[in-house]
């Protein structure tokens, strides 16, 4: 019998599919994972020490930071903590502007998963259609707020400015194009058999472990766990809009990539409803300029692309927060890496990577 | 957002647990709790099928100069109700509890808490510095931190107290 | 006795150098050296223009342009790219097995350099016309297993080492379906010899005589070759580079040359076994025809290598010996029947 050892394969925090700078430590057994160690910190920047030192309408930059690829939801996240904490009640046109870019920011953002998911795979080709379709989106974003990436639009009271007509219009064609465009992917990836075969059955996470990591987002809705937050908290303006939670059965990444597909359908629903219904008024609550929120605490949630995302703010009553928490969804996730990785071929383990989604923005914050 | 824990559930708490007490006045109190009851009064709420709340939604603590206040926001999935729970520690050498034994989900919640804000997690099972360099000595989101200086010795990167801060 | 511009040019230059040197053992030393140098020159060539051909074809399929700037349209772009790389900086890593990280990538140009020797490229034009051509051209392209095997060990890096354990894993799983698919078209013909495979297919090509065996050969090429969707050994998301990780500039270009030339072998070698060799409507040249067939094959290699994800290797191999090998000894079993019947009609 031949005398075999395993070692350790440091993949990252340079590496082509590590999704930024995450590092991990891969025990291999030949090409089997006997365990896999998730190093972070290189992408740390102390967001919530730094938000200590800036009023609370500057913190509103450092969110973009945080899941840099669908920033809109984090702004939306924090603006509604503060306005929580400060009782601000936002007018109802803003509400649907933010559902609308809050949405279109999901869309981008799994354009980003399929994207690195394919190119994880080893077909680049995959990637370049889920970025040409997601730098549809970039430029609304360009034409509403003069940012791509990291928006700064949504502001603690309502959103930086009246949406365009442009930005409507382009919306519009947006969701028109949706189905052309996921049927397009059925044809490129979807519906291709090496494709479903490095998918299926791989790194299953079952909802009793899902659970158990206080996993969020498509992740747990993958393994079957129905737990959507816009559908619980219905915050802002997403109780008035119908919409289902796709729901996975297995916990596979399989099906983490399905969910993620039909929420793409799902969120082009809710922006349809939302343009349809879009009423007039004031995007601004009356804010006063310097804000200084009572003495207390709030914790909210959003519905981030990657789960919950929930910041705990304490105030002491002056124009900065004493205390901000971020609790990121990809941070959490990341616990249910090792569960994934083992028993499985390294190959899997960037397939494991790639479907668990994480930003390092976010996870480092 | 679900609906917050109701009065008289924790009226309930507060005869079951002697250093259990909420704030009658608030809407949405808090209910802050001794750190030795901290780990039981957790499991009744975990596991007490009126309660079950499962979900360990945040998890954080704050410095507040004299003290650290542990902050749990625990959420029920069954129930939709929310309750706040939190723990004061003194500011000299903090240590509670891990809730790693009742929601394993904590783990790197609790990693994060113990590398930024120096509080240690009792029967943790893997307390190591997650954000931060392992051999940094400080912890960030203490008010009283002052920024190490990064020096290279040996072709390692170490950190030192910075001198002079006048 | 042979026809084609190629072979009758050759003729009247050897006619020439004998009229001047006049001793027939040194004009044959200068002919076999003239060939040798047109044929690297074809190689040389022949990569730069497909890198140009990948990247662009590559980037059409991918909804984008492509190199556009070097040059007119960015024909210039392999020019540029081949002038960074011999000004890059050489890194050569600690801890490497000197003697054998930097034999590695030169090694791994000389068997495909050399099977150049046995393609008919024209009728009559072929280098090394021996009588065991075809099973000398797989004993050589079998040989790249061990360049990459000794880059993968002697990097001393485990990424290297996975990617040199990988190529050995593929090859001895594709090697052999791939020769039990050949030996179909060595039945038919009765010859190893390169010549005569390409002179049996005459009249019928064999692609329709032989086509469970063209299939199992273009999966096997594939591997051969290391495009994707069998491109395990430089997995680029899983293993970075496989076993040229820790190569730089001039080294690294000489692995990139490499997999071209492979990529260009492998279509030569399906269009020689497979749909003709130069065999074609007289309207065009032998070598024309050749050539064309060999474009149309990369372009398709090329095609399936930007479409498809990449295997896992477990999948990969199973693939290979469960159900390649079979099929290929069921093929030389049909074949077989086949001759028989034929010969008692």
């Amino acid at each position: 019998m031949a005398q075999t050892e395993k070692y350790v394969l440091n993949m990252g925090p340079q590496h082509p599919s590590t999704h930024g700078v995450l590092q991990v430590q891969v025990e291999l057994d030949g090409e089997k994972i006997v365990g896999a160690k998730p190093v972070m910190g290189y992408l740390h920047r102390g967001i919530e020490k730094l938000m200590e030192s800036r009023t609370y309408a500057q913190c509103v930059p450092y969110t973009d930071r945080l899941d840099y690829v669908s920033a809109m939801n984090n702004n939306l996240g924090f603006c509604m903590a503060v306005e929580k904490l400060a009782a601000i009640e936002v007018p109802e046109r803003a509400e649907y502007i933010r559902v609308i870019c809050a949405e279109l920011n999901r869309i981008a953002s799994h354009h980003v998963f399929i994207g690195s998911l394919t190119n994880d795979l080893g077909s680049a080709t995959g990637m370049i259609y889920a970025f040409r379709d997601r730098e549809k989106i970039l430029d609304l974003f360009n034409i509403i707020c003069g940012a791509r990436m990291t928006a700064h639009y949504i502001r603690i009271g309502g959103v930086a400015a009246d949406a365009q007509e442009e930005f409507l219009r382009g919306a519009q064609e947006f969701i028109d194009y949706v189905p052309a465009m996921l049927d397009e992917y059925d044809r490129i990836f979807t519906g291709n058999e090496i494709f479903q075969a490095r998918m299926q059955g791989t790194s299953i996470i079952t909802r009793e472990t899902a659970l158990k990591h206080g996993m969020s987002g498509p992740n747990i809705r993958a393994s079957g766990v129905d737990y959507d937050i816009r559908k619980i908290d219905k915050y802002g303006a997403y109780g008035k809009f119908d919409f289902e939670i796709p729901v996975g059965k297995q916990g596979d990444n399989w099906d983490r990539y399905i969910v993620r597909l039909k929420e793409i359908q799902q969120s082009a629903n809710i922006i349809q409803q939302a343009l349809d219904n879009m009423p007039e008024g004031p995007v601004m609550a009356k804010v006063p300029k310097v804000l200084r929120p009572p003495k207390g605490d709030a914790y909210h949630r959003v519905e981030n692309t990657r789960g919950e995302l929930g910041f705990y703010i304490v105030s002491d009553g002056s124009t900065k927060p004493y205390r901000v928490h971020i609790r990121r969804p990809s941070f959490v996730n990341l616990q249910a890496l090792d569960g994934m990785c083992q028993g499985m071929l390294l190959a899997d383990a960037v397939t494991a990577f790639a479907t668990i989604d994480p930003l390092m923005g976010e996870v480092d914050c | 957002m679900g609906t917050y824990f109701e009065k008289e559930n924790l009226d309930l708490l507060k005869a079951q647990f002697d250093t259990a007490e909420y704030d009658p006045e608030q809407a949405e109190p808090a209910i802050y709790i001794g750190k030795n009851q901290l780990l039981d009064m957790m499991k009744v709420l975990r596991e007490n099928p009126t309660y079950s709340f499962d979900r360990m939604a945040n998890l954080t603590a704050v410095d507040y100069k004299e003290y650290f206040e542990m902050v749990y926001s625990l959420y029920s999935r069954r129930f939709d109700k929310w309750v706040t729970v939190k723990v004061k520690l003194e500011h000299d050498n903090p240590e509670v509890e891990s809730m790693t034994q009742i929601w394993e989900g904590t783990n790197f919640e609790e990693r994060e808490t113990y590398d930024l804000m120096g509080i240690t997690f009792l029967h943790h099972p893997d307390l190591r510095r997650i954000l931060m360099p392992d051999n940094y000595e400080a912890h960030p989101l203490r008010k009283d931190f002052v920024p190490l200086e990064p020096r290279i010795e040996g072709g390692v990167l170490t950190w030192h107290k910075q001198k002079s801060m006048s | 006795m042979h026809s084609g511009i190629i072979y009758s040019a050759a003729q009247g230059l050897r006619e020439v150098l004998m009229s001047l040197v006049g001793i027939p053992i040194i004009v044959d030393i200068i002919m076999t050296i003239i060939c040798a140098s047109i044929l690297l020159v074809i190689m040389a060539t022949s990569a730069l223009v497909f890198t140009l051909g990948e990247r662009k074809i590559c980037a059409f399929i991918q909804v984008r342009i492509g190199p556009n700037r070097v040059g007119p349209g960015g024909l210039l772009q392999s020019v540029a790219d081949m002038l960074k790389l011999m000004d890059k900086e050489d890194i050569v890593p600690k801890g490497i097995d000197k003697w054998l990280w930097v034999l590695s990538p030169i090694l791994l140009l000389v068997p495909s350099a050399l099977i150049y020797a046995f393609f008919p490229f024209d009728d009559g034009v072929i280098l090394a016309d021996v009588n065991v051509g075809l099973f000398l051209l797989i004993a050589i392209t079998s040989q790249t297993v061990l360049p990459f095997l000794m880059g993968g060990y002697a990097s001393n890096s485990k990424y290297s080492l996975i990617g040199g354990m990988r190529t050995v894993a593929q090859m001895l799983g594709y090697e052999v379906p791939m020769v039990f698919a050949l030996m179909g078209i060595v039945m038919l013909t009765g010859s190893l010899k390169m010549s005569a495979i390409v002179e049996a297919q005459s009249n019928v090509w064999f692609i329709v005589l032989q086509p469970l065996a063209f299939l199992i050969y273009i999966v096997t090429a594939l591997v051969e070759s290391n495009r994707p969707p069998f491109n395990l050994v430089e997995g680029e998301s899983e293993i970075i580079a496989g076993p040229f990780t820790e190569y730089t500039g001039m080294r690294w270009a000489l692995f990139f040359l490499a997999e071209f030339s492979n990529l260009m072998c492998i279509g030569i070698l399906t269009t020689t076994l497979f749909l003709g060799g130069w065999h074609g409507p007289d309207f065009l040249p032998g070598f024309c025809w050749f050539w064309i067939k060999t474009f149309i094959c990369v372009l398709f290699y090329q095609w399936v290598g930007w479409t498809f994800p990449r295997l896992r290797i477990d999948t990969m191999l199973s693939f290979g010996w469960k159900v390649l090998l079979p099929v290929a000894l069921i093929n030389v079993l049909l074949t077989g029947v086949g001759i028989y019947i034929y010969n008692i009609m």
